[in-house]
């Protein structure tokens, strides 16, 4: 079997899909965000995704480091709140970690997102069972890296990466926020999806599904 | 202790975190039998401290609502706020917060929303630790006794990855703070979000509180203080204005005597312990 190159334009590809995913679920990003935040996740998102296909379009170089270094610095700069730093934080950390090159292979973007998980840890202090992103995307980083590990192709690795991110994210709903302006809240943050959690478990989603595209 | 009304406390307790609760539910938080549960969510509601909804589960009162507002209104210092926060935040276009130390967190007492009509959360009641934001800073600087606040064995929280945890980092940021009367915030608490603000003074020479204006951290402030510069003379204009309200003659002053701070350090631009006459704003 031809070991899979996952190149600018699958970059793209994933993109383009989280951003139709991300469009699809503003009204439950802002319904979520409106019970333990400011209400405004879902309109920070779709700005966000926005930016990101204009850095796409924009993008000078054709590899895929620079691709996710495009999207890092677009989504830094152009979201509001604590998502634009963090979900720059992801694309800057893959950009940096990856090869150079025109394509990479599974193996690298698992090395990538583990840098990437480090990096989002680091910006945001927050560990599994803060109820924050970290809980959808820890526990979807440690699915792909153990299936590339053993063998598993490509697609059986992102979408079992996929079902860890959703599951994740659903087990934020009982917890205490601890991180964020939703742990303002305490004990009123119980009860609620992490609105974070949840745009981070459509990034893997959309992972899924430009990889068996 | 009386135990009953210590129950009876725990009850609301519970009730202001999940909410709305079944009474099985509401035992078994208490570790209690749901009878003697029964018994005092009763003698709760008959006096409106709870209240039941449609499916027979207990929440929090409409009475309780009125003591909150009782103890916002005794409160003289929230009161004298009210008139200097909203034009602080007229002046500045963004949120202005009011707090008290209360232990080693500020509570938030007096909330301007960011006047731009958009949905915020309103953060009256909220706590946050003090050694991370910036109102939390301004009044362990000022405070008399600060170092004996904070916990010595136990490692100050990080609630972000830019929080200052380490004591010593903090130390040297409260004698800038105690020198400039401001103190500043860059995503320490909450990411995106940054705050400048200002002690605020009685005829003692008290820091009885702070008041600072929030604000989304700019792209370039992650570098620096700098970049806040826009509301930093605002704060400090509405914190001698207010100062000025509950009496005081000076502002900063020096927590350790009471006074303002003597000069000859060579400091910034910002010159501690100016007259309350505005010269050399």
């Amino acid at each position: 079997m031809p070991v899979r190159q996952l190149d600018a334009r699958f970059v793209a590809r994933w993109i383009g899909i989280w951003d139709g995913l991300i469009v699809d679920a503003e009204p439950l990003l802002t319904q979520l965000d409106a019970a333990i935040g400011d209400a405004d996740h879902g309109t920070n998102m779709t700005r966000a995704m926005r930016a990101c296909q204009a850095a796409l379009a924009a993008a000078s170089e054709d590899t895929t480091a620079a691709a996710f270094s495009d999207l890092g610095h677009a989504l830094a700069q152009s979201i509001g709140g604590a998502s634009g730093p963090l979900y720059g934080a992801i694309f800057l950390a893959l950009g940096d970690s990856v090869p150079a090159g025109t394509g990479i292979e599974a193996g690298d973007l698992v090395v990538g997102l583990r840098e990437a998980l480090a990096s989002l840890q680091d910006l945001g202090a927050a560990v599994v069972g803060d109820k924050t992103m970290v809980d959808a995307i820890a526990p979807a980083v440690a699915e792909i890296e153990q299936q590339v590990s053993a063998g598993a192709p490509f697609e059986a690795a992102v979408e079992a990466a996929a079902e860890a991110a959703e599951a994740g994210a659903a087990s934020t709903i009982p917890l205490r926020a601890r991180k964020g302006r939703a742990s303002y809240l305490g004990a009123r943050s119980e009860g609620h999806q992490d609105p974070g959690a949840t745009s981070s478990a459509l990034l893997f989603e959309a992972l899924k599904r430009a990889a068996v595209q | 202790m009386i135990q009953s009304v210590n129950r009876a406390v725990r009850i609301l307790f519970e009730l202001q975190g999940a909410r709305r609760l079944p009474l099985s539910e509401l035992a078994a938080r208490l570790n209690l039998p749901s009878s003697t549960v029964h018994g005092l969510v009763r003698t709760l509601a008959a006096d409106g401290m709870i209240d039941q909804d449609a499916t027979g589960r207990y929440m929090l009162g409409p009475r309780v609502l009125g003591l909150g507002n009782a103890y916002l209104d005794s409160n003289e210092f929230r009161l004298r706020s009210l008139s200097s926060a909203e034009a602080l935040s007229e002046r500045t276009g963004h949120a202005v917060r009011v707090a008290v130390l209360l232990g080693t967190d500020v509570v938030v007492v007096h909330h301007v929303l960011r006047p731009d009509g958009s949905r915020q959360m309103r953060e009256i009641g909220i706590a946050i630790p003090a050694h991370a934001s910036a109102l939390g800073k301004v009044l362990l600087a000022f405070h008399p006794a600060a170092s004996a606040l904070l916990p010595q064995d136990v490692p100050l929280a990080k609630l972000t990855g830019r929080t200052l945890a380490s004591r010593a980092a903090l130390d040297s940021i409260l004698e800038q703070i105690r020198e400039e009367g401001l103190a500043y915030e860059i995503d320490e608490v909450v990411l995106g979000e940054s705050e400048v603000a200002a002690a605020i003074f009685d005829a003692q020479g008290v820091a009885v509180g702070a008041m600072g204006v929030v604000l989304p951290t700019p792209e370039d402030a992650r570098d620096g203080k700098a970049v806040l510069g826009s509301v930093v003379n605002a704060v400090r204009e509405s914190a001698i204005g207010f100062s000025r309200s509950m009496g005081a003659t000076s502002w900063p002053m020096d927590p350790a005597t009471g006074q303002p701070p003597r000069r000859g350090r060579p400091t910034t631009a910002r010159t501690p312990g100016q007259a309350m006459d505005g010269s050399g704003l």
